[in-house]
């Protein structure tokens, strides 16, 4: 056996292993729930079809690492991309790959709190990206004569026409509207889970409605610069396709005793939604009356509802 | 390569010595370290990005294996257009039918273009595939839902931009874009079957791994080598076949693979240590907000199928023109792709078509705001 031939046994054989390494490291997510902490799961099924590719690979590698070692040539790729011969450059190029299994096996599974919502900034208004921008000229007086229209008889029940002036909507909006009604109906707004961004986007599309109302909600705590002491912000982080795209979105909650809250810590909250000025815009406020800590849910992340006003 | 040398040494050293410091203080100091909140966000960024790359590497290099040993030469060179603006409408809108994320994309071009596909064709399918698709569009549309004028601005301007890239390309670009294989070459020739070595090197590349695949594949079929060299790969057998895809798959997943590390590495970090009230504040000049969207999109490396979502928590914060910038120019150009890009391309191609897309996706954008969406 030539030198060569020993160097390539011992490429496919690190190769095979870094193989099954990512498969394994996989396979372990998924036994360990845990692969939802890093990829949505709309993306999950695709991780775990890469595994089997993955492992595939890797027997693929073994096997040509028995035909080398038997002396017998394999279908090697010649194209660019033979292995270097320096130790060194090896050892840097493997030990790329170990590098975010070592990570992965050794650090304690976690997801994205307080630190990192700091950095991202959460998304108070969820609506401020339907409220702003060149919008149809039609909504903002719309909303304006909701606002009218709602005054005349607070609190008592609404025909379908009166709602319907309350949540004016245009075809953009219209299934957030649609949404706002029935949740107009509601004594309690509980901000539910499946529906967390959209639901918070209906409230702040339509706040002048919900003034005053009841709303309830859970997130962590976390709190960024230019809060006062008894500010803190309570949010779940969105993610779209993984983590790296993921952003906190949440309310902005005011209560006197706030600074007993710890970040990270996952409250439940129930208080009267209010409105108030943040960092130059307006935002609704929860003015916070009870508050409950609770477990940490399974899935910290909220995810968009695809199927929201279908 | 050399980019991998440089930045790849004082990384791993961190990586390394880290974890040699977890091991001899037996976890007690360095429990600290790992506990942050930051080295957390890290870890989770990192592996998040890898994690979300690695179906689409691995249909990339498949879809690459698969087209090398089973399609030939000359089927490419029926099915590209020859005449150069049919070429670039063709590179542009390959998107629509074949949705690859630029992970993906790259192995696929890269065989194509030794396959004989024009590169300024296979160039601009780089750029435009990961924009100009049906999976893009919708979650734009969706995202934006108040704005459709963002979604269509977004599609038309990379439309545009990939067509002129193209046409450019076409006529200034006469030498290959591919990185030089020569050294590859010397060494493969240096252990591999010396009694055809003369012969391989009077042959373009591109037969050659035809011929040596059949050669491995079959070490008993000697005899057929040299007339499989037109690119015909008709008379293998299946499992032949197969040996060959899985060789050329697995290769080249660890080729880009080590591109997809690094870049997924220093997006992590960037985006780890990131303060986007630090982004806010730098938004108050004019055209500044443009280039620091661009800037933004080419450090964090989203994928283009999400990073509508994340263009709108920045609704409010910067114009629909920086935001616009950010949206074409993710895609196109961005960390993690720039380091697969030169792994596979000429440093030179892949700075000049970068600045290119950046100056046209600048003026671009600025042009859309004023008279468009205004």
């Amino acid at each position: 056996m030539t030198a060569t031939d020993r160097s390539r046994i011992i490429h496919h054989l690190i190769r095979a292993a870094i193989l099954t390494g990512f498969a394994m490291y996989i396979v372990y997510l998924v036994r360990s729930d845990s692969l939802t902490l890093y990829i949505a799961p709309r993306m999950v099924i695709y991780v775990k079809i890469s595994a089997i590719g993955l492992y595939a690979t890797a027997i693929y590698q073994l096997y040509a690492a028995l035909q080398a070692w038997a002396g017998r040539k394999t279908a090697a790729c010649e194209c660019n991309h033979e292995p270097s011969s320096s130790i060194t450059k090896n050892t840097l190029i493997y030990g790329m790959f170990i590098l975010p299994l070592a990570l992965g096996f050794i650090l304690p599974d976690a997801s994205l709190g307080s630190s990192a919502a700091a950095k991202k900034g959460v998304n108070f208004a969820g609506a401020e990206l339907l409220a702003t921008g060149p919008k149809p000229a039609a909504a903002p007086s719309a909303v304006d004569e909701g606002k009218q229209e709602a005054a005349p008889s607070p609190g008592g029940p609404k025909t379908e026409a009166e709602l319907d002036a309350m949540f004016p909507s245009d075809e953009y909006t219209e299934s957030h509207a649609k949404y706002g009604k029935q949740l107009y109906k509601q004594d309690i707004i509980s901000v539910p889970e499946k529906q967390f961004i959209e639901t918070l986007t209906t409230l702040d599309l339509f706040r002048q409605n919900y003034i005053g109302k009841t709303v309830e909600i859970s997130g962590f705590v976390h709190r960024q610069e230019g809060m006062g002491k008894d500010q803190f912000a309570i949010s779940r982080f969105a993610m779209n396709c993984c983590s790296a795209d993921a952003l906190p979105y949440g309310l902005m909650v005011s209560y006197p005793r706030a600074a007993a809250y710890n970040n990270d810590a996952w409250l439940k909250i129930r208080g009267e939604l209010t409105e108030d000025m943040f960092d130059g815009n307006r935002i609704i406020v929860l003015k916070a009356k009870q508050l409950q800590a609770i477990e940490a849910p399974e899935s910290p992340y909220v995810y968009p509802d695809y199927d929201f006003g279908l | 390569m050399t980019i991998i040398y440089r930045l790849g040494t004082p990384l791993l050293a961190a990586g390394c010595l880290i974890m040699l410091a977890r091991i001899l203080s037996g976890g007690g100091v360095t429990d600290l370290l790992l506990e942050s909140p930051s080295l957390q966000s890290f870890k989770i960024l990192f592996i998040s990005i890898i994690l979300e790359a690695f179906p689409f590497i691995l249909l990339g290099v498949l879809v690459s294996a698969l087209l090398q040993v089973f399609v030939s030469d000359a089927l490419i060179a029926r099915l590209t257009p020859r005449n150069p603006i049919a070429g670039v409408l063709f590179g542009s809108l390959l998107g629509v039918l074949l949705p690859l994320c630029e992970c993906g994309m790259i192995p696929v071009v890269r065989r194509l273009i030794r396959k004989g596909m024009p590169p300024y064709i296979g160039i601009v399918f780089i750029f435009a595939g990961p924009i100009l698709n049906p999976v893009v569009f919708t979650s734009t549309y969706t995202a934006f839902r108040t704005q459709p004028s963002m979604a269509y601005s977004r599609m038309g301007l990379a439309f545009a931009v990939c067509v002129v890239l193209g046409l450019l390309l076409y006529k200034y670009m006469k030498k290959s874009p591919l990185r030089e294989e020569k050294q590859a070459h010397m060494h493969v020739h240096n252990h591999d079957h010396p009694h055809s070595d003369k012969h391989h090197h009077a042959h373009n590349h591109r037969h050659d791994h035809e011929h040596h695949d059949h050669n491995h594949a079959h070490g008993h079929e000697h005899g057929h080598s040299h007339g499989s060299h037109n690119g015909s790969a008709v008379r293998r057998s299946w499992s032949g076949r197969l040996g060959s895809t899985l060789a050329h798959a697995s290769d080249e997943f660890f080729d880009i693979g080590k591109y997809l590390i690094l870049g997924a590495f220093i997006t992590a970090f960037i985006q780890t240590i990131l303060d986007r009230s630090m982004l806010t504040a730098l938004s108050d000049q004019p055209g500044m907000e443009n280039l620091f969207m661009m800037a933004f999109a080419f450090a964090v490396s989203l994928c283009s199928t999400s990073d509508a979502f994340v263009a709108t928590s920045f609704n409010g914060i910067f114009g629909s023109g920086a935001l616009l910038a950010f949206l074409v120019f993710g895609p196109m150009v961005d960390l993690k792709s720039t380091l697969m890009l030169l792994a596979t391309f000429r440093t030179k191609v892949v700075l000049t078509i970068i600045a290119f897309i950046f100056a046209a996706v600048f003026i671009g954008s600025i042009i859309i705001q004023q008279f468009i969406m205004a």
